[in-house]
């Protein structure tokens, strides 16, 4: 459904020039689950960016669907993180002042959804998080704030998640809590890319892509993969 | 939830900050509506003193200030002419002021057509504190002071009666029926008149002839006020025809003295209205500064927004309308400041004018604060527009 193809990534010119991907191509199909790992400063963010849409490329080629994304204006990629693909960071990055449900509802309201309460609550409520509806994000842990994340990221149904070090911000318990979350989605179908140097992930990813200075230098396919 | 909910509801967490964001457009709301707060009143009194006085012209004897001195050194100035007018003039200030009108408004019938009131001043004391006692002729002034109201007893009629001002009644603790000795003269109170707010409050009037003689004072007034018969009527015409053909008097019409009136009103108006217009571009900078800093402190919110699908229009959209909240509050707060500050300041300028708040003004001051409040916000908001995810996460 997605494909990578020789993307390379550069930020700044002359001296202060970061080759931050290096021609790296990736496939990614329907219901994968894939991990990407490797050193700090190894262009992780960068690639799920570029998946995302949410940064250009220097060259090479994004493809969606059949449908090349790289070099759309800001308002065709609108269209692309309203619908197929959604984000969950390891920052949870929800807005402060709304609570988990309007946070939750913010992708129905840009979308021009009148009322999406219902459905909101459906999905915190899978999340596991009914009773924490009208909580703003401060009054609830890191796994809580993640999990409200992870419902925003559900509510437009993507069918791939990007997800970026989702629980790099977490203690163990709560960190295979949410992985345990993301195996499910997965298993519901939908594809996962995630970041993560979680080593709880060689239980659910089918793949791992592992990064050094902008270039794949490994992919290790698990045969099992998604246990459970 | 709307996109206009999420911004109330974001604005609502936020009170302060958008008060603070507000105090520009405040301030500057609030200049302009003082300024035409207190013009308005004061173009309300003018125009209800013309529509007082409008029709009446007074005549006063000519004094003029004379330089005197030897060679360059000056000795001061004095004063000539006489303080008062002869009676003798009067009918020929009537023929001139019948005249002038008959001329304008074609009119045939030889009657006489104006109400002269001549008055004559003189100060005396009574009962120990000094006062003005004010000879008229009862017929006439009543004419003239239409606005005249006796509070208490009638209106003076017979030679000996009187009639008190509001305030001298009661600094002198005058009563209906009382006497007061006028030098060598007496008369007795048969009225007191309703307060009025000008100094007839402070006056005692009684008929012509009896303060005349007196005060030893046979065949002269003071003034004489001429009410025309209409506030169309050529009062200025009337006043010119009078100081060019008779010598020892000066005739002025009010509405002379209300267009000169209403000429420094306009001149000084127009200096406050320039002062205030600095005051709401100052504002409005205010504006478009607390705008920015809101825009730097919401990047992460703005790229969160977008990460999960607002697009450019609809990060500018939240931006205005916080704007049109902004502005709709600034516009109200600064109604209401602007309506206090003029009834504050208004007596001040022009000292005494009684102020009312301008209804008038309150729709469009929320219009002009929200105009600004939007366009200050244009610019901060197609920066958050442009707003790059990616960097918007990275830049914190
Ligand atoms: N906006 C940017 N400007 C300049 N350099 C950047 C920018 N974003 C990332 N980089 C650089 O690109 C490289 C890859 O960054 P990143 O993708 O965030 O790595 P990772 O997520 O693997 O830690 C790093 O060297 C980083 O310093
Ligand atoms: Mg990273």
């Amino acid at each position: 459904m997605l494909e990578v193809k020789n993307v390379s990534k550069v930020y700044g010119e002359g001296t202060a020039k970061v080759v931050a991907l290096n021609n790296i191509s990736l496939l990614v199909n329907e219901g994968d689950f894939i991990a990407v790992m490797g050193p700090s400063g190894s262009g992780k963010s960068t690639l799920l960016n570029i998946i995302g849409g949410l940064d250009h490329i220097s060259s090479g080629e994004v493809i969606l669907d059949g449908k090349r994304i790289d070099g759309l204006d800001e308002n065709a990629l609108v269209d692309v993180r309203r619908g197929k693909i959604a984000y969950v960071f390891q920052q949870y990055h929800l807005i402060p002042s709304l609570t988990a449900l309007e946070n939750v509802l913010l992708p129905l309201t840009f979308c021009g959804a009148n009322n999406g309460s219902q459905k909101a609550l459906a999905i915190l409520k899978r999340v596991g998080l009914e009773k924490r509806a009208e909580h703003k994000p401060s009054q609830l842990s890191g796994g809580e704030q993640q999990r409200v994340a992870i419902a925003r990221a559900l509510v437009n149904d993507p069918s791939l998640i990007l997800a970026d070090e989702p629980t790099g911000n977490m203690d163990r318990k709560t960190g295979k809590e949410i992985l345990a979350l993301f195996g499910q989605l997965n298993r519901e179908g939908r594809s996962i890319v995630m970041v993560t140097h979680d080593p709880e992930i060689a239980g659910y990813a089918g793949e791992v892509v592992v990064l050094q200075d902008g270039q794949i230098v490994d992919k290790i396919s698990q045969k099992g993969g998604n246990k459970c | 939830m709307k996109l206009y909910q999420l911004v109330v509801k974001d604005i609502m967490r936020r009170k302060k900050r958008v008060l603070y964001a507000s105090l520009g457009v405040v301030i500057g709301i609030t200049t302009i509506i003082a300024v035409l707060t207190i013009a308005l009143a004061g173009q309300t009194n003018i125009y209800g003193q013309l529509e007082k006085y409008g029709a009446n012209l007074m005549v006063m004897p000519a004094i003029s200030d004379i330089d005197i001195g030897l060679g360059g050194l000056s000795l001061g100035t004095l004063s000539v002419g006489e303080n008062y007018i002869s009676e003798d003039k009067l009918p020929e200030i009537r023929q001139i002021a019948d005249g002038k009108i008959r001329e304008a408004l074609g009119i045939e019938d030889e009657g006489n057509i104006v109400t002269i009131a001549p008055k004559l001043y003189v100060n005396t004391k009574i009962n120990g504190t000094s006062v003005i006692v004010v000879g008229i002729a009862p017929q006439e002034e009543r004419l003239v002071k239409t606005w005249w109201k006796v509070s208490q007893g009638k209106y003076l009629e017979a030679p000996d009666e009187a009639l008190v001002g509001a305030v001298a009644a009661e600094l002198l603790k005058l009563n209906v029926g009382d006497a007061i000795t006028l030098n060598v003269g007496e008369a007795t109170i048969t009225g007191i008149l309703e307060e009025t707010g000008s100094n007839e409050d402070y006056q005692i009037f009684v008929p012509l002839e009896t303060v005349q003689k007196a005060f030893d004072k046979e065949g002269l007034v003071s003034s004489i006020d001429i009410r025309a018969l209409c506030n169309a009527c050529p009062t200025s015409d009337i006043a010119s025809a009078i100081n060019e053909n008779m010598a020892g008097v000066r005739a002025i019409a009010v509405k002379q003295i209300a267009e000169t009136e209403m000429g420094m009103l306009d001149k000084v108006s127009r200096f406050l209205f320039a002062l205030a217009a600095i005051t709401l571009a100052v504002g409005c900078f205010g504006v478009v500064n607390t705008m920015t800093t809101s825009v730097h402190e919401r990047i992460k919110d703005i790229g969160i927004m977008k990460a999960v699908g607002a697009s450019r229009n609809q990060v500018m959209k939240i931006f205005f309308y916080e704007a049109i909240i902004i502005g709709v509050a600034g516009g109200l707060l600064g109604y209401v400041t602007g309506t206090l500050l003029a009834y504050i300041v208004g007596p001040l300028i022009f000292g005494g004018v009684a102020i009312s708040y301008a209804p008038q003004y309150f729709l469009p001051s929320l219009a002009l604060a929200t105009l600004i409040a939007v366009i200050a916000s244009v610019y901060p908001a197609f920066r958050a527009s442009r707003i790059k995810v990616a960097d918007s996460f990275r830049s914190l």
